[in-house]
């Protein structure tokens, strides 16, 4: 007697198809989004261009972040400061001109935030800028960025663009730098 | 591959296309949400953002004065902790001082000017304008005065301190009224008539726990809301560790065991009100002991004989050879001390009992002593002290407004409804008065009854200063500037003061712009006063420093010589005190007691204070009766049971606490809880003891004599339990607890392998 079960699973046939097309799908779809839209380079209320300002003009990233090197946080410039330029510079262009609405209604322009760390980490800007860290070093090369790309440091030291800051790379610099108490729990998680 | 018909692969195609969407989604949906870098418009001057900025300032949640330092980031107060250079709390801060954040950031503050929409009491409010408001109690104060009828006004504070009491009084005086009164329910009057009388001071000495080795607090919680508590407990840990040689002893003498009590080397209950008696036959035992050997001692011998220690011991139901013990040991400890105050303080007998405290400090010679008491000199350039109206000042402010003869009451702060008994009637003497304005941060219960509410900055947010009482043997200042921005829409208390003298046209008699202004201007005239060396520096530099440190303090120390006017001896004399309420209707004597959490109840806002266990019973929430076991157990009552307590003017109902450190006839209720008003969280909590305490007043001081009330206690067969955080406070075989004879010589213990503990107190 000839038994098969392949005629009673070739009922199950257009199910299996549809479970692997939509699985398919699903995956696609999310790779499709982190892919193309991994959010690590928003779009800003003012296309404000690093590559203008610390690129072409060198402007130092201090004049405007004034207080990386006194605080652990950076500090954004306050509407005043970047208007305090643009009184006079490129005022015709379209972007200054929505800088200067800002300005005109005395609201703040709200910056949307690209790089940042879990609220159990405490980094401190301070601690890295005294300790003549490049900005570069952390945040990539955002001389050439028109627009802010999240960006970390790779196991070899590179950029590494679209990749959040994880604690191995920031143990991998310390360990390099054989930062003092640098690999202990609590000098960055307190 | 299998045939696929073209339906079917249609079909999965739209499939595929519908999870791939799906799929994008669902990425989408897992992406952290999009945070914001908001920056400033324009960058402030005073800080950075991520940096902590600290300004030192006064804490206002109690009348003791501490300075603060108040950590702020973003312009925002984030903690506040004590001053290290204040002398009063040297970096000390109770924890009601640090639950002021929760005062700044109260979701139940006041945001605005508000306008009584119906009947008074009905909670139904409007905003306005500060224009309209001000208008409206301004011109009503401009007509009055113009009429000369500006004693018809009458202004109600809590008590108030330095340059803002200045001008208050000011103020009143341009208006032509008398009726300026500083209230608060716990202000020491009669510790200030015994001084007064006894050394003819109107301020207070300066009590040196720090380095008396022998300290006798009859009824002062000095841990916890005596005077200065945090200086205190500086004091107590100086005393009991500070020096190698000798570790102070305390001995703390009050019906109910408080948290000063509990800390104490020797507890001791006299019977309630007695205290001034136990004095004196300790003072008795001092002269007759020939322990006194000052000129006047035959003087002493005259106006003590009825106060032998054995007469005394009936009467307080200290034994007698207690008596002479303590007698001769706060002569043979030195430097020893003496101190009054709490309920022993709050009897009807009270300025007499602490007169008699003095005694004993006079006798044991520790007047102008270090370890003792020492006088303060009189302040040559601090703003002078403002008096508190009494109990009886309020009552008769209380039927001036019943026979009409009140337009206006401005409140600041005060909260009589609540800090008075019901036997006063205060609440129903509010009615007869035409206009109640209310310039309190919080809805409180006499706030609730305003018709205008103008509401002010809380502390943090205002500028001020502050002259603490009693002084550190010299005279202190602290200025209070504001730590953060105001956060709504309120005003200080000052500025609105200001607002409305300029309204009344009486602008030149208060000629400052704001309250910063008027504060500046009274520190040059310190400032002006000062000694060459700060002259040298310049009024702006000086000024800075003051800030900048948050205290200043007068170097120049005055005279402060004392010599005892002899007429005072033969004054001296404690009758037994007098209570409400027959002892068979009324068994037990109620001793309300001031609550470590809430103050008079001002901090029952505050969720902190809250949820802040109280230290002797670790209840939290609620109110709560203490009672000895074995009262309870008279009366088949057990933890949880809830009880009515009656006297004669009123029944309150809270559950039974058993409470072992309690005299068998005394039942106590910390005070604090039971607001009908003041927000969520003081709201519907608890009941408040002062609603039934009799009107009974010490007749010196016409302060209320809060420990006189009997009342009477009903089991109500309902039950509520205790929210607490301790379990059982018995042993229950475990061996937890030892036990030994004080002088360690004998040693008992509930099992059989103790710890021999002999050694540590021998
Ligand atoms: S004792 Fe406490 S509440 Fe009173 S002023 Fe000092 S810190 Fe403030």
């Amino acid at each position: 007697m000839n038994v098969s079960i392949v005629p009673s699973l070739k009922k199950l046939r257009p199910v299996a198809m549809l479970v692997i097309v939509v699985l398919l799908g699903l995956v696609l779809g999310y790779w499709a989004n982190a892919a193309f839209l991994p959010g690590t380079s928003p779009e800003q209320p003012i296309a404000f261009s690093h590559r203008i300002h610390a690129g072409e003009n060198e402007i130092p990233c201090m004049y405007c972040h004034t207080q990386a090197r006194l605080s652990p946080s950076a500090g954004v410039p306050s509407v005043s400061k970047c208007v305090g330029c643009h009184l006079e510079i490129a005022t015709e262009r379209p972007q200054i001109r929505r800088l200067m609405s800002y300005w005109d209604n005395q609201e703040p322009i709200p910056w949307v935030k690209v790089h940042d760390l879990p609220d159990f980490v405490h980094f401190t800007h301070k601690r890295h800028v005294l300790a003549e860290v490049e900005c570069q070093t952390c945040h990539g090369p955002v001389e050439t960025m028109d627009r802010i790309r999240l960006t970390s440091r790779a196991a070899d030291g590179t950029a590494q663009a679209n990749h959040p800051w994880e604690m191995g790379q920031c143990l991998s610099c310390h360990r390099e730098n054989e930062v003092e108490n640098g690999t202990d729990c609590w000098t960055c998680h307190k | 591959m299998p045939n696929i018909d073209r339906r079917d692969f249609l079909k999965l195609v739209g499939a595929g296309g519908v999870s791939v969407g799906a799929g994008f989604m669902l990425r989408e949906a897992n992406k952290d949400a999009t945070e914001y870098l908001i920056p400033h418009v324009v960058a402030p001057e005073d800080f950075s953002s991520g940096l902590a900025t600290w300004y030192n300032s006064v804490c206002s949640m109690c009348p003791a004065g501490c300075g603060i330092s108040v950590r702020t980031r973003e312009g925002l107060a984030k903690k506040i902790e004590g001053n290290p250079a204040h002398p009063v709390n040297q970096g000390g801060l109770c924890s009601l001082g640090q639950a002021g954040l929760q005062v700044l950031y109260n979701p139940d503050r006041l945001t605005g000017p508000l306008k009584q929409t119906s009947a008074r009491g009905s909670g139904s409010f409007e905003q306005i304008t500060w224009d309209e408001g001000l208008d409206q109690l301004g011109s009503r104060l401009d007509l009055l005065r113009a009429a000369r009828r500006g004693n018809r006004v009458a202004m109600l504070t809590q008590g108030v301190r330095g340059h803002l009491a200045q001008l208050f009084d000011n103020f009143m005086r341009q208006l032509g009224s008398q009726r300026l009164l500083h209230y608060d329910f716990n202000h020491p009057h009669t510790l200030y008539a015994a001084n007064q009388r006894f050394f003819g001071q109107d301020r207070l000495p300066y009590y040196d726990l720090h380095n008396t080795r022998m300290l006798l607090s009859f009824g002062a919680d000095y841990l916890t809301n005596w005077i200065s508590p945090v200086h205190h407990s500086l004091g107590f840990g100086e005393s009991r560790q500070g020096s190698s040689n000798e570790r102070g002893r305390f001995i703390q003498i009050e019906p109910r065991m408080s948290a000063s009590g509990a800390a104490a080397d020797e507890w001791l209950a006299a019977k309630p009100g007695t205290e001034g008696i136990l004095a004196l036959a300790l003072a008795n035992h001092i002269v007759s002991e020939g322990n006194y050997a000052g000129a006047d001692r035959a003087d002493w011998a005259v106006a003590l004989t009825d106060y032998t220690p054995a007469k005394a011991a009936e009467q307080t139901g200290i034994p007698q050879s207690t008596i002479t013990r303590l007698a001769d040991s706060f002569i043979d400890i030195q430097p020893s001390l003496a101190i009054g105050g709490g309920a022993a303080a709050n009897h009807s007998n009270g300025v007499d009992t602490l007169m008699a405290v003095n005694v004993l400090n006079y006798l044991a010679g520790n007047i102008g002593q270090e370890g003792g008491l020492l006088l303060n000199p009189e302040p040559t350039s601090v703003v002078s002290q403002q008096q508190q109206a009494s109990y009886s000042t309020l009552l008769e402010f209380a039927e001036a407004a019943r026979q009409g003869e009140i337009d206006v009451l401005i409140l600041n702060g005060s909260n009589p409804v609540f800090t008075l008994p019901q036997a006063s009637e205060f609440r129903e003497a509010l009615a007869s008065i035409p206009l109640v304005v209310s310039l309190s941060s919080f809805l409180d219960e006499t706030t609730a009854m305003a018709d205008l509410i103008l509401p002010s900055h809380t502390y943090l947010e205002s500028w001020g200063d502050d002259f603490p009482e009693p002084g550190m043997g010299f005279p202190v200042g602290a200025v209070s500037q504001p730590v953060v921005s105001p956060l709504y829409n309120t005003r200080a208390t000052g500025d609105i003061i200001l607002a409305l003298a300029r309204q009344m046209n009486v602008g030149t008699a208060l000629p400052w712009e704001n309250m910063e202004e008027c504060i500046k201007d009274g520190w040059r005239q310190i400032y002006e006063r000062g000694d060459a060396q700060t002259l040298a520096q310049g009024f702006d530099s000086f000024w800075t420093s003051v800030l900048r440190a948050g205290v200043w303090g007068e170097t120049a120390a005055g005279d402060s010589e004392f010599t005892l006017d002899r007429s005072v001896i033969s004054n001296i004399g404690v009758q037994a005190p007098e209570f409400s309420g027959s002892e068979e209707d009324f068994p037990f004597i109620l001793h309300p007691y001031l609550s470590p959490n809430f103050y008079d109840g001002r901090g029952a806002n505050l969720p902190w204070m809250q949820e802040r266990p109280d230290p002797m019973t670790s209840v939290v929430y609620g109110s709560w009766v203490e009672m000895n076991p074995s009262t309870a157990k008279e009366l088949d009552l057990i933890e949880g049971d809830l009880v009515d307590i009656q006297s004669l003017h009123g029944t309150v109902r809270a559950p039974v606490y058993l409470y072992p450190a309690i005299m068998p006839n005394v039942v106590a209720m910390p005070i604090g809880q039971g607001h009908q008003e003041f927000g969520r969280y003081a709201k519907d909590r608890g009941v408040n003891p002062i609603e039934i305490l009799s009107p009974e007043i010490e007749p010196i001081t016409g302060q209320l004599a809060s420990s006189a009330t009997r009342v009477n206690i009903v089991p109500t067969g309902r039950r509520s339990k205790l929210v607490k955080t301790s379990g059982t406070s018995r042993d229950l075989g475990r061996e937890i607890v030892q036990f030994a004879d004080v002088n360690g010589v004998e040693l008992s213990s509930a099992g059989s392998n103790s710890i021999p503990i002999t050694e540590v107190t021998a």
